[in-house]
């Protein structure tokens, strides 16, 4: 299959749109929820809104994001072994699940008591900044596997 | 001042230069084209999704859309900043590419659409479409810098 989606001539930008649809859609949703928690903008939805009516199109998106991004590892899994890049990349992830767990109680299985709070809570802001960055490290960090080889 | 002539100067012009600079001048520029295409077709996407009455449903569709507005149009700027950056570090071999023009034909009917009729009708359903097709071709193209 690794030969299939690397040499097939039309398997790879397939499943690289449909990656980048599926990022689209789920990153997407990240920026909104964390503008809206830094309290950058869409100030008229409420936090508990976006974060629950999200939550099932984020896992969607998560999903298949996770299988695509996998199918096209397996493309060239010796270049990305020894791509510092793409262990970042990884890492950065493993941080994406720590950050959910970390927050879930605070932020985001708590967002009815941020939304009667008077003003955006401290940690909600912290979740926010930080699954920001962690976004914007992973995009950057995964575009720079290219400069490796 | 031909389409030829005009490729040649933006292939030597200072973005072009700096683009094929440092080897990570591209993939930063390409970082930030992503981030721009998640504000873009992201915050589309949740609009589209809200008019298709699948997401926000107790927010009416066209203030959700005014409140996403300001960041559709930050990523627009975003992309329509560091895309021309990427095409000139390699203008020629980007425009005899077909699938490129498709793209930018897709990319083209994709705006415009959602800047006039989507901006003024309740059902956007077919934005969607549109905005898929045009991000396949764009995938299509399977453009890395050239090493």
């Amino acid at each position: 299959m690794s030969t299939a989606i690397r040499e097939g001539a039309l398997l790879y930008p397939i499943i690289g749109g449909i990656h980048l649809l599926a990022i689209a859609l789920f990153g997407g949703m990240v920026l909104a929820s964390d503008v809206r928690m830094l309290g950058w903008g869409l100030r008229n939805e409420s936090v508990t809104d976006l974060i629950e009516q999200f939550r099932g199109w984020k896992w969607l998106g998560g999903l298949v994001v996770a299988i695509t991004g996998l199918l096209l590892a397996w493309c060239e899994p010796i270049k990305l072994y020894h791509s510092p890049s793409f262990w970042v990349k990884m890492i950065l992830f493993a941080l994406v699940g720590v950050h959910a767990v970390f927050f879930r109680r605070s932020v985001y299985r708590n967002t009815e008591a941020i939304d009667r709070a008077p003003g955006m809570p401290p940690v909600a802001k912290l979740a926010a900044a930080l699954s920001l960055l962690l976004w914007v490290g992973i995009v950057l960090s995964g575009r720079l596997i290219a400069f490796d080889s | 001042m031909t389409i030829q002539r005009f490729l040649e100067w933006l292939a030597a012009s200072p973005v072009a230069n700096a683009m094929n600079g440092p080897e990570w001048a591209f993939p930063v520029v390409e970082s930030l084209h992503f981030i721009g295409f998640a504000f873009l077709i992201g915050t589309i996407a949740i609009v589209d999704l809200r008019l298709l009455g699948l997401t926000l449903r107790r927010q009416p569709s066209r203030q959700l859309q005014a409140d996403l507005a300001p960041w559709t149009l930050a990523g627009v700027a975003i992309m329509l900043t560091t895309g021309p950056m990427m095409f000139s570090a390699d203008a020629v071999r980007y425009y005899v590419n077909p699938s490129f023009r498709i793209k930018m034909m897709c990319l083209a009917t994709a705006l415009v659409y959602n800047f006039t009729v989507d901006q003024c009708v309740g059902s956007g359903a077919h934005d969607r479409v549109r905005v898929k097709l045009c991000l396949s071709f764009r995938s299509a193209s399977g453009f890395r810098k050239p090493t």
